[in-house]
């Protein structure tokens, strides 16, 4: 596949505006590539396997940006950077999951640019895909990486519907279990969506991974105060701890009644195509202390119905294992 | 416009990717002018006064066939919807619903098949030359059944046997609670499966919208009728059938007992 130092030929519009923005991305639908930090976009153009026509850098707008404290949490622009949200001092304090989470992704300098919508909206990492290969998900009608032979050491032990790729994104794990919510706008419209319902899997849109049509776009992030302040954990296995995205994660949010847990999120990040919450952990663990013996007793729960590939059994202990850890008193 | 679509595979090489589902809009406008031309002949076609569904009944389907019609109609409008409406845009997790419908109806076209070999009167809905005479000669009725819904029966005949043949061949793709998905298929042999499926689909679109119309026009509204309760006037029968052709089993009196 060939790969080329230089830009492709492609229209860069640097609106200043988020209307302005979104006019951009109704005008360009499939053709149009928001561009917030770039980190996931340059790959894609360089390799030539995504062709926009447009680039519409959405960095520069001010609106886009920022960390709010409102009635209904915290509101962070889509266009805020990994590094503020690191660096904020109330996130830091009430959810430091999210700052745990955020500090994982990649390296420093991938986290001075990249933004949290970037983050969240990145397309999967399968290789094979990223390749350029008429794969499912580029459209075509097979999966590379599920064949007999096929490397799928990263790819998913959850929910595969004809795709096995995984969501890549840290942050995705993090505000599933802080139960934000996600405000979608488009030139004529706005909605808002849970953070489990943003992220979408192949049995329903097999050529994407957010609910974002042609035209949308993330526009912030809602933390509610439901989670402020309880207990968090966050932990990421990679073969490489700095600039390698997760073989396996998991992020937790518990809120305790004394010892005992009274409402649980457990999420599990790099195992299936949307950041995977762990139900039946959830359910489990309610109402039981924090310790090695609960955790013991739930963590098989995590990987009932998981079904890995050729390459991928090592995630099984993995996901367990994490579970453990995040339980432990 | 492109009847397939093609795609390079992991060697480079150029297979068959599927059918090109921009004809989906050609077929709906096909299906839409045809249907619009003959509401248009219709209307201004003289036709006799319509024979009464009141009086003595004779059976025409019985009740396990009128179960497998519909059965049948309810699969295929779910496939086409679960299969149709993901291309164009209207996503939703349609995999399984679809593949649950395509076995409802490869058991039904199954049961079907067995039924009328070995328990139906296989001839009649076999078209022969002597039927061709029928659009153009007023004077010739048919049998139990006309010459066009032979000819829709043998067509819809043709398209679910590639429909569910090809569909086969790509379940073994999915995870079922039977078997894991298999990928070993190879690419060449995958194109021609989606290729298959894909145009049967559109035929079935196109045939299935004819179809409903048919099933819906004023005069032909007593077959319909037929398929939900099984019968039809004595009227109706000698109207638009010829007696020496078609001997239904039950008489007059069988009129409630076809319900």
């Amino acid at each position: 596949m060939a790969s080329y130092d230089v830009m492709p030929d492609v229209g860069l519009f640097q609106p200043a505006t988020v209307d302005d923005a979104l006019r951009l991305a109704d005008r360009f639908l499939d053709e149009g590539w928001l561009l917030g930090g770039g980190q996931d976009t340059y790959g894609w153009l360089k390799d030539r396997a995504k062709n926009p026509k447009a680039l519409i850098d959405i960095s520069h707008i001010d609106e886009l940006r920022g960390i709010r404290k409102t009635d209904n949490g915290v509101d962070i622009g889509a266009a805020t950077t990994l590094r503020e949200i690191i660096g904020d001092a109330s996130i830091g304090r009430d959810y430091s999951l999210l700052v745990d989470a955020a500090r994982r992704v990649a390296s420093p300098q991938i986290r001075n640019v990249g933004t949290l919508g970037g983050n969240l909206v990145q397309d999967t990492r399968c290789w094979y895909y990223r390749r350029g290969l008429a794969c499912y998900r580029a459209g075509g009608n097979i999966c590379y990486a599920d064949g007999p032979q096929a490397m799928n050491r990263e790819h998913s032990v959850f929910g595969a519907s004809r795709c096995v790729a995984v969501s890549p994104s840290d942050t995705a794990t993090a505000l599933v279990a802080l139960d934000a919510t996600m405000t979608i706008r488009s030139a004529d419209s706005s909605r808002t969506l849970p953070a489990e319902r943003f992220f979408v899997g192949p049995a329903t849109h097999i050529t994407r991974m957010t609910a974002l049509e042609p035209g949308e776009m993330l526009t912030a992030v809602t933390i509610p105060p439901t989670w402020a302040g309880k207990r968090f954990y966050f932990e990421k296995v990679a073969d490489r701890n700095v600039w390698d995205f997760a073989l396996v994660s998991i992020a937790a949010a518990m809120s305790l009644d004394g010892d005992a847990v009274a409402d649980a999120r457990l999420v599990c990040g790099g195992v299936a195509c949307t950041p995977h919450r762990l139900k039946g952990v959830e359910r489990a663990v309610r109402g039981k202390t924090l310790s090695d013996e609960t955790a013991d007793a739930v963590a098989p729960l995590a990987t009932k119905g998981a079904k890995p590939l050729n390459y991928n059994h090592f995630k099984l202990p993995l996901i367990e294992n994490l579970v453990r850890r995040a339980l432990r008193g | 416009m492109e009847i397939a679509t093609y795609k390079n595979d992991v060697w480079g090489q150029e297979v068959l990717l599927g059918v090109s589902w921009e004809l989906l809009w050609l077929v709906i406008a096909a299906a839409f002018v045809i249907i619009a031309l003959h509401a248009v002949y219709e209307a201004f076609r003289r036709r006799g006064e319509r024979p009464s569904s009141d009086g003595p009944r004779v059976k025409r389907h019985g009740a396990v066939d009128r179960v497998f019609h519909w059965v049948m109609a309810v699969s295929v409008l779910v496939l086409l919807v679960t299969g149709v409406l993901p291309i164009i845009g209207i996503e939703f997790a349609w995999l399984t619903i679809h593949w649950i419908a395509g076995l409802v109806l490869t058991a039904a076209v199954l049961f079907h098949i067995v039924r009328s070999l070995f328990w139906q009167d296989l001839k009649s809905m076999w078209i022969s030359p002597s039927d061709l005479r029928e659009p153009f000669d007023d004077s010739v009725k048919p049998g139990k059944y006309s010459v066009a819904q032979k000819a829709m029966h043998a067509t819809v005949s043709i398209l679910s046997l590639l429909v569910i043949g090809s569909g086969l061949v790509l379940f073994a793709m999915i995870d079922t609670p039977w078997w894991e998905r298999t990928n070993s298929i190879s690419e060449a042999t995958l194109g021609w499966m989606f290729f298959l499926h894909g145009l049967s689909t559109l035929a079935l679109i196109a045939v299935t919208a004819l179809h409903v119309y048919f099933g819906l026009r004023p005069e032909k509204l007593f077959y319909t009728r037929s398929m939900i309760k099984g019968w039809i006037s004595e009227a109706e029968l000698d109207a638009h059938h010829d007696r020496s052709r078609w001997s239904p089993e039950d008489s007059a009196s069988a009129g409630p007992a076809a319900d």
